[in-house]
């Protein structure tokens, strides 16, 4: 048996790895927040999109840091992801809840207000109002006329009373 | 008025050193997978050493154990004795997948030469299956029932008795 040319060997690989390529897929973010609700977008919208949603997700491997600012190859995939999202017009929403999918609120530098977590915006509301209650009580106290002594029965104060007023 | 003051004062100190001695002894990365309890996102990604691409769906009907890892991991190097002995114990009962983490196929081909596998690893481009997962450091293990769906998540390197417990609980 005559084997193939070696271009039509090469061919043949070249073409096998075009097909394994083709056949791979990541999880797609459609099929946990469906398809996109906005506009593609692209060019310095998409930069400036992309970067105002990185500076709300939080890198995994680092200590506080948005995806924004951190240097991490993990925080570099997440900003790619980000802008593949955007580019293919799903909305800021969308990005954060897929986002959030995967990794919990964790994820979010900008916690939502529910549960637990909206204590984080109430209990600052809550400590400025008892601290003012509790300000204005103490300037009445302070503005009320102090009570009338009662009359000491000590001696010596009654001595130092009489030498005041005279 | 003191008297009071040196309650409520002493009820707060009380309630925040509480909540630091409960967070101190919490690692701040080992964060709770909400997937877990949910069908585990799928994905077809290339084989390493061929170019041949693994579907996780085509594993439906058995348990699978699904581990994120690196070469550049030092932990993962002693976690990967532990996870080839046991696919290889626990044979067609039980799939085994690697899926490598920021990585260089190179240098994963070489790591395995010198080590041995038993099961499929697979290459994760630009990260994006370990993003769906929730992924955010190697090594962590991902266990999912026949039906596909996780039923826990393990940071860190797997011993034998946790892994096969793990195993155990994804067989139920």
């Amino acid at each position: 048996m005559k084997w193939p040319s070696r271009r039509w060997q090469i061919t043949g690989v070249v073409l096998f790895a075009l097909v394994a390529v083709a056949q791979m897929k990541a999880p797609d973010a459609e099929q946990f927040v469906g398809p996109p609700r906005g506009t593609p977008i692209a060019g310095d919208a998409l930069d400036q999109r992309a970067h105002e949603i990185a500076v709300l997700l939080r890198c995994p491997v680092c200590q506080g840091l948005s995806i924004a600012d951190s240097p991490s190859e993990m925080a570099t995939n997440m900003k790619g992801q980000v802008r593949e999202l955007l580019s293919r017009g799903f909305t800021e929403q969308q990005i954060l809840s897929y986002f959030e999918r995967s990794y919990g609120q964790f994820v979010l530098l900008k916690p939502k207000f529910s549960g637990v977590n909206s204590l984080v915006w109430t209990l600052p509301v809550f400590a400025l109002l008892v601290g003012a209650i509790l300000v204005v009580i103490k300037i009445r106290k302070l503005e009320q006329p102090p009570a009338q002594t009662a009359a000491s029965d000590d001696d010596y104060v009654a001595r130092v009373r009489d030498l005041v007023n005279k | 008025m003191n008297r009071t003051v040196l309650l409520v004062g002493a009820i707060i100190a009380a309630a925040l050193v509480g909540v630091l001695y409960f967070a101190l002894g919490k690692d701040p990365q080992a964060i709770d997978s909400p997937l877990v309890g949910r069908i585990a996102p799928d994905f077809a990604l290339k084989a390493v050493g061929s170019n041949e691409s693994i579907d996780l769906s085509r594993y439906r009907g058995k348990p699978v154990v699904l581990n994120f890892w690196a070469t550049w991991c030092r932990p993962c190097w002693d976690e990967h004795p532990v996870l080839t002995q046991n696919a290889q114990a626990m044979g067609d009962r039980v799939q085994f997948v690697g899926v490598v983490f920021q990585d260089d196929e190179k240098k994963i081909t070489d790591f395995l030469r010198e080590r041995g596998w038993t099961y499929p690893t697979l290459v994760d481009d630009r990260g994006k299956t370990a993003i769906a997962y929730g992924v955010g450091g190697v090594p962590e293990t991902f266990f999912l029932d026949k039906h596909g769906t996780i039923v826990a998540k393990y940071t860190g390197p797997l011993s034998t008795e946790l892994l096969q417990g793990y195993v155990q609980k994804a067989m139920r």
